[in-house]
């Protein structure tokens, strides 16, 4: 996958998390597939406007619909999440070496200050 | 540390050094070139601060390639918070938002870091969630992994 597409990806991913319909569904269908009807029953909504959800799941690859017989089946795919999830380690990683090289920057200060001061006999 | 909830990722970090100055090496370009974006290889090209709320920073390493990180300062409260945005537009459209939150402690402080992966909006609307939705991953992996 391309950069550009992959971000694309990313951020279908976050779109399709930043609704509390949508991460109910999706903390359901991590557990077992799922008809769409069974899926829409905890929620007063109307099956259309579950599935609307589930739709946008699906966009993002979050979640697999297919049909059996007449009934559609949802079930859940992890890739999208494992991306994010790495996206994060990477982001913690990232900062903490950063403030590490801070720690250090700021103690190296410090070291030339005090030899400067031996050197010279005068404060910094 | 809140491994269990990486999202929004926090770091927190104590310093054997005063407040002031661990808040001032952010948005000093002397020594921002030094610690912020700099890698071993690389050189800064390009270190403009413009510190004040409203103002941008563009900080460019070379390292074989140019990289250029910008952002916008959102608030600057010295010496306890820091926050701006940060986008790397080379690897990509978002723009993040980091927050950097400091406190005394005898002999130093404490810096917390949290780094908003995505739009503050969006953040603020799947914070809640997020916990859970990671959790029910691991324990999909694992029996992914058990099957």
């Amino acid at each position: 996958m391309k950069l550009n597409e992959r971000q694309q990806y990313f951020d279908l991913t976050l779109t399709a998390l930043a609704h509390p319909v949508r991460r109910a569904i999706l903390e359901r269908v991590m557990q077992t597939e799922l008809r769409v009807t069974e899926l829409a029953r905890p929620f007063a909504m109307s099956l259309n406007a579950v599935s609307k959800h589930i739709r946008i799941l699906e966009r993002a690859g979050l979640v697999n619909r297919r049909r059996v017989w007449r009934e559609h089946r949802v079930s859940f795919n992890a890739a999208p999440l494992k991306q994010v999830s790495a996206w994060l380690e990477k982001a913690r990683a990232f900062w903490s070496a950063r403030l590490d090289a801070l720690d250090q920057l700021l103690k190296a200060e410090d070291a030339a200050a005090t030899q400067q001061h031996a050197k010279k006999g005068k404060p910094q | 540390m809140t491994a269990e909830n990486p999202g929004p990722l926090i770091i927190t970090r104590r310093f054997d050094f005063p407040i002031e100055r661990v808040f001032d090496a952010w948005l000093d370009p002397a020594r921002a070139s030094k610690f912020l974006f700099a890698t071993p290889t690389g050189k800064m090209v390009r270190v403009d601060i413009d510190a004040r709320v409203g103002g941008s920073f563009h900080i460019t390493r070379r390292d074989g390639e140019d990289v250029e990180h910008v952002g916008t300062y959102l608030e600057i409260d010295r010496p306890r918070r820091l926050v701006f945005t940060f986008g790397v537009p080379k690897f990509s459209a978002q723009v993040t938002r980091v927050s950097i939150d400091l406190k005394p402690l005898p002999g130093g402080c404490e810096l917390t870091l949290i780094h908003e992966g995505v739009l503050p909006e969006w953040l603020e609307r799947t914070r809640e969630g997020w916990g859970r939705i990671l959790d029910g991953l691991a324990a999909h992996l694992a029996k992914e992994g058990a099957a």
